[in-house]
């Protein structure tokens, strides 16, 4: 079977050191902040505390983690910065704009039966 | 003076607190136990310059502040957890102080307690399937038609055939990780479906098409894994992967399942 790597090698983030014996041996907490991230936001006990955090946001921010990348020295790489930005205003948005931009322009070609554009 | 709350990572039953006295909480702090009637809630004080709800509402905005607490969080869980039964918060609860913390768990008292039951003697199994990457990406087929290649409507026929031979791939997808799903649930305590994950959240080109959670004694790890690797061997068009033991995040739920 194949290992996922974050299995087999020393996780990045230092484990607590435990002073009593375990009652039974952990796998290593997860490197992958996937991982980590679907877990404390999404899951576990969901209870209001004193302080109040939108639960919304909880539920948006958890969507748009998804959309991210692993860590933030990849995220700045890639120039996402969703946080401070417009999202739609994000290369990969205006990548898909255009593209959606020249179907249709493609599609208002053909149904009003112009010459098809060759540089297909 | 800035004020302080205490920040919530866990309920648990049993635990040891002598165990976790070590461990560091957020920003260094160290660990608390609140204890009230047979469940300890594990807290540590937090800053409310960078936890109230005007601060909290920015910094989760923010992914290098939200990475550090994140992993914080799990690393405090994970240590938690071996040292007795646990049920872990959802990130960022916090309470005003200690009676504050004892209100809620009376008020829970009946819910937390059927949670840690169902828990209880009991890890979380992640397993993660992927499309073999042959199998992955439908094989482009040649244009049938010569005189067509280039004109609108083959442009259309091309895209349309394309959509469907992938719709095709994912529905084998589909239907491979819902046995496979199947499969290792029948040997599990319990089991939940997570949504798959985003490519560029983890950095794997393959597709995801499956995402599971499975609750399994803390006596049948070995055997679980084992079989994550047999269902491994006799699918040849999935690459799975099985990490754990880990914290019943996914079963240590109020709503329950």
């Amino acid at each position: 079977m194949t290992e996922s790597p974050e299995t087999s090698r020393s996780p990045t983030h230092s484990r607590p050191y435990r002073s009593s014996p375990a009652q039974y041996s952990d796998g290593p907490a997860p490197a992958n902040l996937a991982d980590i991230l679907e877990r404390v936001l999404d899951k576990g006990i969901i209870i209001a505390g004193d302080i109040k955090v939108n639960l919304l946001d909880i539920e948006l921010l958890t969507i748009k983690i998804r959309l991210l990348i692993v860590s933030v020295d990849k995220a700045a790489e890639m120039g996402i910065d969703w946080w401070r930005n417009d999202p739609m205003l994000s290369s990969q948005a205006q990548d898909l704009s255009e593209e959606n931009r020249e179907l249709r322009e493609r599609l208002a070609e053909l149904e009003s039966g112009g010459q098809a554009d060759e540089d297909t | 003076m800035p004020a302080n709350g205490l920040y919530l990572f866990a309920v648990g039953r049993g635990l040891d607190p002598a165990a976790i006295s070590g461990v560091e909480g957020i920003d260094g702090a160290a660990l608390e136990v609140v204890v009230w009637r047979d469940l300890q809630a594990v807290v540590c004080a937090v800053d409310l310059t960078e936890f109230g709800e005007a601060s909290l509402a920015r910094n989760l905005e923010d992914l290098t502040w939200l990475e550090r607490v994140a992993r914080t969080h799990n690393d405090v869980v994970f240590a938690v957890a071996a040292t007795g039964t646990v049920a872990p918060m959802r990130l960022v609860t916090i309470c005003e102080g200690e009676d504050s913390v004892r209100d809620r768990i009376e008020a829970l008292h009946h819910d937390l307690s059927a949670a840690l039951d169902r828990v209880e003697g009991r890890r979380e199994w992640s397993v993660k399937v992927y499309a073999a990457t042959a199998a992955a990406e439908p094989a482009p087929e040649p244009p049938d038609d010569k005189a067509e290649v280039g004109s609108g409507a083959a442009y259309l026929r091309r895209k349309r055939a394309l959509a469907d031979r992938r719709r095709a791939a994912s529905d084998r997808s589909l239907h491979v990780a819902d046995e496979i799903y199947g499969a290792l649930a029948a040997a599990a305590v319990a089991a939940r479906q997570l949504p798959p994950q985003d490519p560029r959240l983890t950095g794997r080109s393959e597709p995801m098409i499956l995402n599971a959670a499975y609750l399994v004694a803390i006596d049948e790890g070995a055997a679980f894994r084992a079989l994550v690797q047999r269902v491994n061997e006799t699918h040849a068009s999935a690459t799975l992967e099985a990490e754990g033991p880990w914290p019943p995040y996914s079963f240590a739920t109020l709503d329950a399942p």
